[in-house]
């Protein structure tokens, strides 16, 4: 077990090293840059730009650049944003309890209704519900998810002013009221995707323990029903969600950047778009970091998980 | 988003083509849905604009936010006057376009990728594969962006950016596909009548791991498209006059209060286009998976 | 990003003893007098406590608090409410008091007569919001940090001439000039003084804590920042001007324009500044109770630039017959819902030196079309008129995502198409426009929001000046590489002429020449579309700066 975490380690390592350095050659070679914002400022010439470049770094080579910023993320400095000067760290984690609350709700909102939705779907196999419920989750999982924010936006903001276009809270009231109805729509939509994956999935995986031997004999020794599906069947098909949790972490983090750019949720979706925006490669690549390693050790986590859950699956 | 599922082999070149199997796909109603879904909406971006009275481009700015079915403008028109049914169509030539040929590059790039991983294995598998991990381990949608807000962007270089960053779920089945392959007897008895490695890999190999990568490919172009809708959304992909349905969901954000349709059309658009593909890929899983028996 | 991203720049040449004399009027929407806004002002009569908040709506996000660091327009905002200039500069034009006693001028000794020797004379008892009293030594060490090697300067012109800085008493301070500078005087009124005690405590200027958590001596102090969502300042009880009546100032962050101006409606914010309301909402907008809707000019004048170097561009035929096929008023009434400012000039309607005489555009294809077949420019392939090779083709680019911007420019395409002329459109990330292929004119032809001048002064050396191409190797904007020797000669004229009248007949030949060479062509000036709700008092716009909260302190709720 040891030597497998180990080994998972290091290969994460060389993922990370690879994702650095995969952002960072992306981002510096290509036209334009920092400087370009500044350009129409009064008074500004390319001299002046050069010399701006020249102080923030940017000038020397590009390998000297990336060593000096790679060798510095083990001593925890990810570097400074360009815009506010602030350490990339802190500006990362002042975004971060926005998107974790949008995630959070949502991914609690589908894994409960998609969870239901799969169990019913298998038990009832080829029902109306299931068949909708199939129908239905591909549909979900195919209509553009800021598309659908802003029909939601147009719909029960501007047409029917019912809940606010956006932002996560109005300023000066900051009650978990305020919090609950600027949530709804954001998760709503970011929940949408997630409740069809998840169903499909519990669906499939239901399907696979209620035929087991266990779940008969539950039944044939004269278990309640609704009992051998709680104790028995669920329980045993949630285990390889716990896997799935782990890899859907890269699904659930683009679809809530997605999310927070159309409703202007003041969470890390919006602020990956606002330094693209700005050019502000330290946060840039910090967010590429930050998103990498939380996936690899969601991965990580997930096969843990299943090791301790269940003996039979051999680690190693 | 779909694929995780378990893809058995096949035995035997063109099996997948094989009467059972299109029977099976046949009998997949929502799969038959799919595919006359999107053969209708091909047919409507190849033929449609020229039964249209209005081109994509033929601007009539007094005309400008006619809502639909005024006149000969069957949806209306856009900010600029111009007919959104001719622009919807066009659009749709671009976005399925750049989704067909980034599924078609990133299929090339990912089944190579995988072939070589899980032929060779060793320390070139390893690192192959550590690298398409290392592409998966943020989500597609941030590297996308990152790509497209510094690139002048074309409908090629769309494509191609699209295709760099969807490659890698497909590599993953290959390889998983071909470990297993390698060690079947036709491998062996290839080997030992002394053909070359390519000569394994690409004549003996990859046909028989068609199956999943057809069902890949099929869902590829599912997410082209939504990703070319989202980052020509965002203002970073294709670039107006040349319309797409993402810039036409672009466009219309601004005016989403007076002019709701110009919103609405494009994106019911995407979402069918999505949905047909999403679901004949589903059928072919269905289909190619021996075991399935839907009754 | 915005309509005006692309705006303000120029260098200009100004000379210090008729400084007060450029007027720039600012029309305000129903044409009212807006009120005088900042230090200058008599003091509040009443010391009534502050109270009550005002929230204002931005669209880009305030990041950047140390005032002399490169930064955008937006964070000039928050900049103009917590520091103070030693003068600032009034709507009209005119420098008022701020920091100094009074504005130094040749007439009162504050500058001597060559332009070189600088006196200023500072205001007695201000305390910067720690406490701490502000002197001499401040504006010392500010003058001194701009061009400090070490330090991450966003802007050096003008303060690297200044040298001999001594500080003759904590409220008088003098220093000499290298050469004379005439725009300096109008440099400095927006050159924020910053604390020595605090900046020169932190171990590395440039990522001071400072920057996060500024300290100035102006009528607000900074009070939280939640990063991506807010920045709140509090009324400075112990301000030396106008004491301001509105306690809490929030500057609200709400990136999309939509979600901006459902906000406004429904009353979530009081002010929507920077970008504002779109055009297209403006009748919407202007029928909603108790908010006032209003149109302010500003310096930025939208045009069509042409890179001359060029073969499609060098011939004046050309450039002659693409202005005359711009349907421009159907541009400005329909895209823009009549709401700019349609101009024949680079120099702002409001500027004391615009010239109103110039020839006015008509839309006309048949005359662009003789124009260009007399020129010789035959159609060719596809009806694209070409002569000697070159062919009326070109590119045309601008910032991606600018929806109006785009719609002009596919409107412009089809007319040129009319006369045979073939635009490509080709526009690009932000990042990338204005990078290299700005600065160094790598593109055929942009269309873009420039404001030409410094402030109020005239002279746009910078862009029209022939040493002022970067591809060309001279320092400036003129990436159109616009070349032409009697306007060199004008321009180097009117910045070393004493009498305004004088001056004016310069710049309104100046205005002649570039109207007729068109090495831009003109569309419109930019008005920015504010709304407020309508109990709020003292509201207005600022010609003559970059943002609209500049000055806070004269707010009031009715």
């Amino acid at each position: 077990m040891p030597q497998y975490i180990l080994n998972r380690l290091g290969q994460s390592a060389v993922v990370l090293v690879l994702v650095s350095l995969i952002g960072f050659i992306v981002l510096n070679l290509a036209p334009g840059g920092p400087m370009s914002q500044f350009a129409l400022n009064p008074g500004m010439s390319q001299a002046e730009l050069d010399r701006i470049a020249e102080q923030m770094g940017l000038k020397r080579p590009l390998m000297v650049q990336y060593f000096e910023w790679f060798t510095r993320l083990f001593i925890g400095d990810w570097g400074h944003s360009f815009r506010d000067g602030r350490p990339v760290l802190s500006v990362i984690a002042g975004h971060l309890p926005a998107t974790l609350l949008l995630m959070g709700t949502a991914t609690v909102l589908s894994v409960i209704v998609g969870t239901w939705v799969g169990v019913l779907g298998a038990v009832r196999r080829y029902s109306v519900f299931d068949t909708l419920a199939t129908v239905g989750a591909m549909v979900a999982l195919s209509i553009p998810t800021f598309w659908f924010g802003l029909v939601a936006i147009f719909l029960f903001s501007l047409h029917l002013g019912w809940l606010p276009a956006g932002n996560m809270y109005t300023i000066g009231d900051r009650s978990l009221g305020d919090y609950a109805t600027h949530l709804i729509l954001p998760v709503a939509v970011l929940a949408l995707v997630n409740v069809a994956i998840w169903s499909r999935y519990m669906r499939s995986a239901t399907l696979d323990v209620i035929d087991q031997d266990f779940v008969r004999t539950a039944r044939a020794k004269g278990l309640p029903y609704r009992r051998v599906l709680t104790h028995h069947v669920i329980r045993n098909a949630l285990l390889p969600m716990i896997t799935l949790a782990g890899l859907q972490i890269p699904t659930i983090l683009g679809g809530a950047l997605v999310t927070e750019t159309v409703f202007t949720w003041p969470g890390m979706g919006r602020l990956f778009l606002d330094s693209l925006g700005y050019s502000d490669y330290p946060v840039i690549m910090g967010i590429l970091m930050f998103s990498a390693i939380l996936v690899l050790l969601g991965n990580l986590l997930a096969d843990l998980l299943v090791g301790v859950a269940d003996p039979r699956v051999r680690l190693g | 988003m779909s694929t995780v599922a378990t893809y058995p082999s096949f035995s035997g070149r063109l099996a997948w083509f094989s009467n059972p199997t299109l029977a099976r796909f046949m009998r997949h109603k929502l799969a038959v849905l799919g595919v006359v879904m999107i053969t209708l909406l091909v047919l409507a971006c190849v033929f449609g604009p020229y039964l249209l009275h209005y081109t994509d481009l033929s601007i009539d700015i007094r005309n400008r936010f006619s809502p639909p079915l005024t006149g000969n403008h069957y949806l209306g028109t856009d900010a600029l006057g111009r007919d959104t049914a001719a622009r919807l169509l066009n659009a749709g030539r671009i976005s399925l376009t750049v989704g067909f040929f980034a599924m078609l590059i990133s299929t090339l790039i990912g089944t190579l990728i995988g072939v070589v991983a899980g032929y060779y294995r060793g320390w070139i598998g390893a690192a192959l594969m550590r690298f398409v991990d290392a592409f998966l381990s943020f989500p597609s949608v941030f590297l996308v962006l990152v790509l497209a807000a510094f690139i002048k962007p074309s409908p090629t270089m769309i494509t191609l950016i699209i295709a760099v960053t969807s490659w890698m779920e497909i590599s993953r089945i290959v390889e998983a596909e071909i470990r297993s392959l390698r060690e079947r007897d036709f491998t062996l008895a290839a080997r030992m009548v002394g053909a070359s490695h390519r000569w394994i890999m690409f004549r003996e190999l990859v046909p028989n791991a068609i199956g999943p990568i057809i069902v890949a490919a099929t869902l590829t172009i599912a997410n082209a498209i939504l990703l070319e809708a989202y980052i020509s959304f965002l203002g970073y992909g294709i670039q107006p006059p040349l319309p797409s349905w993402g810039n036409m969901l672009n466009a219309a954000q601004q005016y989403l209060g007076n002019a709701p349709w110009l919103a609405i059309i494009p994106g019911l658009a995407i979402t069918l286009a999505v949905t047909s593909f999403n679901f004949i890929g589903d059928g072919l899983r269905d289909a190619l998976d021996g075991r399935s028996d839907l009754k | 990003m915005s309509q005006c991203d692309d705006s303000e720049k120029g260098n200009s040449l100004f000379n210090p003893t008729r400084r007060q004399a450029l007027a720039m009027a600012v029309i305000g929407a129903a044409g009212v007098m807006l009120p005088l806004g900042r230090p200058s002002q008599a003091f509040a009569a009443a010391k009534a406590a502050a109270a009550g908040q005002v929230i204002i709506g931005l669209s880009q996000e305030p990041t950047v608090f140390n005032p002399h660091m490169p930064h955008i327009e937006v964070d000039e905002g928050i900049h103009w409410n917590i520091f103070d200039p030693l003068f600032g500069i009034s709507p009209s034009g005119e420098f008022t008091p701020a920091l100094a006693v009074e504005v130094p001028t040749v007439a009162n000794g504050g500058i001597s007569a060559d332009g070189l020797q600088w006196k200023v004379k500072l205001r007695e008892g201000v305390k910067w919001h720690d406490g701490t009293p502000f002197t001499a030594e401040d504006v010392k060490y500010t003058l001194e940090l701009i061009v400090n090697p070490e330090f991450r300067s966003g802007r050096r012109a003008g303060h690297d001439l200044v040298r001999d800085i001594t500080v003759v008493s904590p409220t008088e301070i003098h220093w000499r000039m290298e050469k004379s500078y005439a725009p300096y005087a109008s440099i400095l009124s927006w050159t924020f003084m910053v604390p020595k005690h605090v900046l020169s405590a932190a171990a590395d200027v440039n990522n001071a804590p400072f920057n996060n958590a500024p300290i100035g001596t102006g009528p607000f102090k900074w009070a939280s920042r939640v990063a991506g969502d807010h920045i709140q300042l509090k009324a400075n009880p112990d301000y030396y001007g106008t004491l301001a009546q509105i306690d809490s100032v929030i500057f609200k962050y709400i990136p999309d324009l939509t979600v901006l101006y459902t906000q406004f409606k429904t009353g979530d914010i009081d002010v929507t500044a920077m970008q504002g309301i779109t055009p297209d909402h403006y009748e919407e907008a202007k029928g909603l109770a108790e908010r006032t809707v209003v149109v302010l000019p500003v310096a930025t004048v939208e045009s069509v630039a042409l890179n001359l170097e060029r073969p499609q561009f060098k011939d004046p035929a050309v450039r002659k017959a693409l202005y005359l096929a711009i349907d421009k008023k159907t541009i400005i009434d329909e895209l823009y819902y009549g709401l700019v400012l349609p101009t024949e000039t680079y120099m702002p309607q409001q500027s004391a030196y615009y010239n109103p005489n110039l020839p006015k555009q008509g839309f006309n294809i048949d005359e662009a079309n003789k124009i260009l077949d007399q020129a010789g420019w035959k159609p060719g392939a596809g009806g694209i008129r070409e002569k000697d090779g070159v062919r009326l083709s070109f590119t045309n680019s601008t910032t991606a995502g600018n929806q109006i911007r785009e719609q002009a420019q596919q409107f412009m395409q089809q007319t040129w198409l009319a006369i045979g002329v073939e635009m490509k459109i080709s526009n690009l990330p932000p990042a990338v426009m204005w990078g290299d292929y700005w600065m160094q004119s790598k593109f055929d032809s942009a269309v873009v929001g420039i404001n030409f001048l410094t402030g109020a002064d005239p002279d746009t050396r910078d862009y029209f000046g022939s040493t002022s191409t970067s591809a060309k190797g001279g320092a400036g904007q003129n990436t159109m590489q616009y070349s032409n020797a009697k306007v060199d000669e004008l321009l180097a004229q009117g910045a070393s002429l004493q009498d305004v009248a004088q001056r004016k007949a310069v710049y309104l030949q100046v205005q002649e020449i570039i109207r007729d060479d068109l090495p831009m062509l003109p569309l419109f000036q930019y008005t920015y579309l504010r709304g407020y709700k309508s109990q709020l008092k003292g509201f207005a716009g600022n010609i003559n700066l970059r943002i609209e909260p500049w000055n806070v302190n004269t707010w009031s709720w009715a």
